[in-house]
C-alpha cells in the first residue's frame, strides 16, 4: 500500500488540508454553532474567514511548482496524529454537550475552550503530516510568498464588501449600480421593438402586465463577469510563457464587455420571447442555459485569441511553422521542436477521444436551451455522436475493441449496485423520485413516444458508453499519467489515475451539486469499468460493461416506470 | 522582476475580484420567482465539463 500513501511535501500538505476540512466538518457541521474566533482558520466564507481562503489559494497557486520540487520522502508522525485525536474528541464531546442543552444563560461557556483545543489539534496534525524541518524547508522554498499570500487574503477580505456594493442594495448604502445599468440597457433595447414593455427602476422589474421579470443582483451580469475574470486571469497566468504582454491584458476588458453585453442580449431575448407568447418551458430553459453558453463561448474565443493571434502569441504554432525561426528574438536561429519549446500542447489523438463526449454535452446544452423540462432533442445526441464516432474511426480503430465474459458480468454487477438503493426504497414503500419525464412522454403521440424511447435506449447502450469510456478511461485516466496519453497502455493504469478519473466520472453523473448519491454510485461504477479495462487492457471490455449496465437500467426504467433514473 | 511582480499582482487582483463577484452574485438554493439568474449553479457540472474539454481539444497539437 506504500505507493498509495503520499510521501512528498506537496502531497502531504494537501493531505493535511483534507484532514483538517474533514475533521472540522465532522466536529461542527450540524452539531452546533461554530465558535466565532475559528472563522480566522478560513472554515467559513463569512467575515475574517475570507482571509485564509484567499491566502491559501494564492499560496498553493503560486507556490505549487516550487513545493513540488521538494522530493524528500517524509515520515508520518504517528505520535502527533494519535495525540491530536485527544483534543478533537474533546471538541466533539463539548460540541455535542452544548447542543444537548448544557449551556449557561444562552452563552456557550465552552466556546473558547473548544477553540483552543481545536487549534491545538490542528497544530498536532500539522506536525503529524509534515515534520517541523519540512515546514521550514517549504517556507524557504517559497521565499516571501506566505507574506504576499496573507496580504492578498487581507486585500480580498477588504475588497469584498466595497465590490459587493456594485450590485447589492444594503441598509447602509443604496447602490445596486449593476442592476440599474443593466435594466437601463435592457429597457432601451426592448422598448424600441415593443413600446408596451415598461420598466420600474425602484423594483428592478421590466415587462408587460402579463409577464415581467425582476433583475435580481445575481442576474445583473455580475456572475458572468466574475467567472470571466477568474477564467481570463488564470488563463493568462498559466500560459504566460506563450503570451505576449502587456497587450494580452487588453483581452480581459474585452471579454468582460462581451460578457455584460451577452447578458443584456439574454434578458432582451427572454422578455421578447415571453411577451410574444413563448412557452414557459422555452423561457425557463433559455434563461437557465444561456449564461453557461455565453460564458463558454467567451472563454473559447479568449483562449483562441491568445493561441492563434500572433499579436498575443509568443511562440510558433507548430513544428512546421517554427522551422528556422528566430527563437525569442535572441538572434539564435534554429529549428524549434515542440518538446524543447515552452509550447506543450495536447496529443493530437485527444480529438478522437473527447469530441464524442463534447458532442453529447453540446447537444444537451442546445436541447436545454430550448426546453427546461423535456429533452425533446435527444435523438440529436444519438445521431451527432454516431457521426463523430464514424469521423474519428480511423484513429479509434487502433484500440482493442474485443471483449470477453468479464465485461458483461461487470455490467450486471454495476447495474445491481446502481439500482440497489432505489430498489430497496421501493420495497420499503417509498415512491420513486419525482420526474416529469413519464408525463411528458405520455403527452406525445404513440409514434413520437416510441421513437424517442428507441433513440434514448440506443444512445444509452451504444453511443453514450463508447463516448464516456473514451473520455474518462481512454483519455482522462491515461492523461493523468502522461501528456502523450495515447502511448500509455491500459494495463499500466495507476491507482491514482483510476481513482481520479472515476471521481470525475461520478461528478459527471450528479444531477445537481448536492446529489451525493449519484456521485458515489458514479464513482464506484467508474472504478468497476476502469478495473475491467485494466485487467485485459481492452477498451471493448469496458464499453460492453458500461453498455450492459445501461441496457439493464433502461429495462428497469421502462419496466418499473422509474423515470428519475433517466 | 518588476514585470513578473506586475503580472502576478494583476492576476491576483483579477482572481480576487472575480471570486468576490461570483461568490456574492450567485444565489444557491431557492429561486426567486420571476427572476432571471445569469449562471444556473445546477448546470455547472455539464457547463464546466464542456468548457474544459473544449479547451483541451483546442490545445491539441496539429496532426502530423
Amino acid at each position: 500500500m506504500g505507493y498509495l500513501w503520499p510521501c512528498y511535501f506537496l502531497a502531504r500538505l494537501y493531505l493535511f488540508f483534507v484532514l483538517v476540512a474533514l475533521e472540522y466538518g465532522y466536529c461542527f457541521t450540524g452539531r452546533g454553532t461554530i465558535p466565532g474566533h475559528l472563522t480566522i482558520l478560513g472554515m467559513t466564507t463569512d467575515g475574517y474567514g475570507q482571509i485564509p481562503i484567499f491566502a491559501l489559494l494564492v499560496f498553493l497557486g503560486f507556490g505549487h511548482f516550487r513545493l513540488r520540487t521538494l522530493k524528500e520522502k517524509l515520515p508520518f508522525g504517528r505520535f502527533f496524529f494519535y495525540a491530536h485525536l485527544v483534543p478533537i474528541a474533546a471538541v466533539l464531546f463539548l460540541t455535542i454537550a452544548v447542543r444537548e442543552g448544557f449551556n449557561w444563560q444562552h452563552f456557550d461557556p465552552f466556546g473558547y475552550i473548544k477553540s483552543v483545543l481545536y487549534l491545538l489539534a490542528t497544530i498536532l496534525l500539522a506536525f503529524a503530516c509534515l515534520p517541523l524541518r519540512s515546514w521550514i524547508a517549504g517556507m524557504r522554498a517559497t521565499g516571501h510568498l506566505w507574506l504576499y499570500s496573507l496580504l492578498v487574503g487581507v486585500a480580498g477580505w477588504a475588497f469584498g464588501n466595497p465590490v459587493k456594493l456594485l450590485w447589492k442594495v444594503t441598509s447602509t448604502a443604496q447602490s445596486g449600480w449593476m442592476q440599474t445599468e443593466t435594466l437601463y440597457a435592457v429597457s432601451a433595447v426592448v422598448q424600441r421593438f415593443n413600446p408596451k414593455i415598461i420598466s420600474n427602476f425602484s423594483t428592478f422589474t421590466i415587462g408587460t402586465p402579463e409577464y415581467s421579470i425582476t433583475i435580481a443582483p445575481g442576474c445583473s451580469g455580475v456572475e458572468g463577469l466574475g467567472l470571466v475574470l477568474i477564467f481570463t486571469s488564470l488563463w493568462l497566468w498559466v500560459y504566460r510563457k506563450e503570451t505576449r504582454f502587456p497587450q494580452a491584458f487588453l483581452l480581459i476588458p474585452a471579454a468582460l464587455v462581451c460578457s455584460w453585453l451577452l447578458n443584456i442580449v439574454r434578458l432582451c431575448a427572454l422578455i421578447s420571447i415571453a411577451c410574444a407568447g413563448g412557452s414557459l418551458a422555452f423561457t425557463a430553459g433559455f434563461h437557465a442555459q444561456f449564461g453557461w453558453v455565453a460564458f463558454t463561448l467567451i472563454a473559447l474565443f479568449f483562449s483562441l485569441a491568445t493561441q492563434r493571434l500572433s499579436w498575443f502569441r509568443k511562440l510558433p504554432l507548430s513544428d512546421s511553422d517554427s522551422a528556422g525561426q528566430n527563437i525569442g528574438g535572441l538572434g539564435a536561429t534554429a529549428v524549434v521542436r515542440e518538446p524543447q519549446s515552452a509550447y506543450q500542447g495536447e496529443s493530437p489523438a485527444i480529438r478522437a477521444y473527447l469530441i464524442p463526449l463534447l458532442v453529447i454535452l453540446t447537444a444537451a446544452s442546445i436541447s436545454k436551451l430550448t426546453s427546461a423540462y423535456f429533452d425533446w432533442m435527444y435523438p440529436l445526441r444519438f445521431i451527432a455522436v454516431a457521426v463523430a464516432l464514424w469521423f474519428f474511426w480511423p484513429e479509434l480503430k487502433k484500440l482493442n475493441w474485443r471483449f470477453g465474459w468479464f465485461g458483461p458480468v461487470a455490467g450486471v454487477a454495476v447495474f445491481l449496485m446502481w439500482i440497489a438503493p432505489f430498489w430497496y426504497a421501493s420495497l420499503m414503500g417509498h415512491p420513486h423520485a419525482a420526474s416529469s419525464l413519464g408525463s411528458d412522454l405520455a403527452a406525445l403521440s404513440p409514434s413520437a413516444r416510441w421513437a424517442w424511447i428507441a433513440f434514448r435506449v440506443a444512445a444509452a447502450v451504444i453511443t453514450v458508453p463508447i463516448a464516456e469510456e473514451l473520455a474518462f478511461r481512454g483519455y482522462l485516466a491515461r492523461r493523468l499519467m502522461s501528456r502523450e496519453f495515447d502511448q500509455v497502455s491500459f494495463t499500466r493504469l495507476t491507482v491514482f489515475a483510476i481513482g481520479i478519473s472515476s471521481l470525475v466520472f461520478g461528478v459527471e453523473h450528479m444531477k445537481d451539486l448536492m446529489d451525493w448519491q449519484h456521485l458515489l454510485l458514479g464513482t464506484v461504477a467508474g472504478l468497476a469499468f476502469a478495473a475491467v479495462l485494466r485487467w485485459r487492457g481492452r477498451m471493448g471490455d469496458a464499453v460492453v460493461a458500461h453498455a450492459i449496465s445501461n441496457l439493464l437500467l433502461a429495462a428497469w426504467v421502462l419496466g418499473a416506470g422509474d423515470w428519475s433514473q433517466w | 522582476m518588476k514585470k513578473n511582480l506586475l503580472m502576478n499582482t494583476l492576476v491576483v487582483l483579477g482572481l480576487v475580484l472575480g471570486t468576490c463577484a461570483s461568490a456574492h452574485g450567485m444565489v444557491f438554493g431557492g429561486r426567486i420567482p420571476a427572476s432571471t439568474p445569469e449562471i444556473d449553479p445546477s448546470l455547472a457540472i455539464s457547463g464546466l465539463t464542456l468548457l474544459a474539454g473544449s479547451l483541451a481539444v483546442l490545445r491539441a497539437k496539429r496532426s502530423k
